[in-house]
């Protein structure tokens, strides 16, 4: 009995071992008219975002396509998450404004 | 029938072509019945979690009659006159079919049935379907067929151009504790149920159908998130209501194209899923991403708010999708 519940506490370490995940770098924040004058589909590079807006949460997916996430205020503690997608090749493809978030301190 | 391969490394995959191949039915005895004299004997399903993975699949014969008397009474049977023969029904030694670790179980997958019809509530005007999807890179689906098959039943399961498919229902299927096979590596595809309710804009979802999705989905153990070592682990730890009513359950959706963003719309209520409920809230690392059954899909991954009854069974799910010119895609280094 012992040893099966050794086996399966060993089993479980292993299996949630192996779903490490990592958490995602706190998001740049941003002001609107910065973005609106930065961040242009089809013009801007991966180099110009993030020489003028910094780094942050990004994700690169296997078809080379790319997501970054930017934090732009909107009210006491509250923003509003915007989202750029770049495309294979580095160039902004589009954006969105998404959900108002509150980041955790 | 040649013993198959088995790699010990935690992404063992076992190629379940042996067992499940045209040829295999005609010609492994090890599958069917054989007549023998003697007591009848019957062995149900052996099951050899993880260390049969690693250490081969075994055949179980039966053991306690030996091959050297088994031929021998085989071949005196041969010579025992007609009527004798027919005088006693034969007794039958079933030999029983070795599953693999992470095979769907036909079991489980009724259960998942049984579930829908338990709370066909979430979404009243929904149909259950199943629909495979690609767990491995270089993953094809083109040509996937699928049986349920038990220790003597074989049945054909229809697949639609959308890889989606209706689990028949049999009973002897169930006293056989069937499988659910594909036409290869059992590891190369992930599962999920699909409950739709009809009349939705094109792509968009509906809350109540994806609940009910999480709850049928959990029961059929459908999820293959884990190394195939210990997916039976994973499987028995699951548990179907803390998965699907918290936060934390993190039970993964697939879009149909790479996504880019969903809205949520309930009534006039209207707002944007968090970027942290896509793409398996983006903590995935090279290492860990193996594990997770989003390994080729993490573009169309989300996370729905299945905990959160703020929103409605009602609340349609829109989705605006990267669609990134084909050139781009194609120019890329």
């Amino acid at each position: 009995m012992r040893r099966g519940a050794a086996l399966l506490l060993a089993a479980a370490g292993l299996l949630s071992s192996g779903c490490a995940t990592r958490e995602p770098a706190p998001a740049a924040v941003v002001s609107e008219a910065r973005l609106q004058q930065t961040v242009l589909p089809g013009q801007t590079t991966r180099a110009q975002l993030l020489a003028a807006l910094g780094d942050g949460p990004a994700i690169r997916f296997d078809s080379g396509a790319e997501v970054r996430l930017f934090h732009v205020p909107e009210s006491v503690g509250a923003y509003r998450e915007f989202v750029v997608l770049l495309d294979p090749n580095g160039i902004v493809a589009k954006t969105r404004k998404g959900a108002l978030v509150t980041p955790p301190r | 029938m040649a013993r198959p391969n088995v790699q010990a490394s935690a992404r063992a995959i076992v190629s379940a072509d042996s067992r499940h191949s045209t040829s295999h039915a005609g010609g492994d005895k090890p599958r069917g019945t054989s007549h023998l004299p003697g007591p009848a004997l019957f062995f149900g399903p052996a099951r050899y979690f993880g260390m049969a993975r690693m250490f081969g699949h075994a055949r179980l014969l039966a053991p306690s009659i030996g091959l050297p008397a088994a031929l021998a009474t085989c071949l005196s049977l041969s010579t025992v006159p007609a009527h004798a023969q027919t005088a006693e029904p034969m007794p039958k030694v079933v030999i029983a079919r070795v599953k693999d670790p992470v095979d769907k179980s036909y079991r489980a997958m009724i259960k998942g049935m049984d579930r829908f019809e338990r709370e066909r509530a979430l979404a009243p005007q929904a149909s259950l379907r199943f629909r495979l999807w690609p767990r491995l890179p270089n993953a094809s689906l083109d040509g996937v067929t699928l049986r349920v098959a038990g220790d003597t039943l074989t049945l054909p399961v229809t697949i639609g151009a959308d890889y989606s498919f209706v689990l028949p229902r049999s009973e002897q299927a169930l006293r056989e504790d069937a499988a659910v096979l594909a036409n290869r590596k059992t590891a190369s595809l992930t599962w999920r149920a699909w409950v739709q309710t009809p009349g939705l804009p094109p792509g968009a979802r509906r809350l109540g159908d994806l609940r009910l999705e999480c709850r049928v989905g959990m029961d059929a153990r459908l999820i293959s998130n884990s190394a195939p070592l210990f997916g039976w682990l994973s499987n028995m730890l699951a548990n179907t209501e803390e998965t699907c009513t918290s936060p934390q359950g993190n039970y993964l959706f697939f879009a149909e194209r790479p996504i880019f963003g969903v809205t949520l719309r309930d009534g006039a209520r209207r707002e944007a899923l968090p970027f942290k409920l896509l793409y398996a809230s983006g903590e995935q690392t090279p290492q860990s991403l193996p594990f997770c059954d989003c390994q080729v899909l993490l573009d169309r991954s989300y996370y729905a708010p299945l905990w959160d009854r703020s929103w409605s069974d009602d609340t349609v799910l829109e989705f605006e999708y990267m669609d990134l010119p084909a050139a781009a895609l194609k120019a890329a280094p």
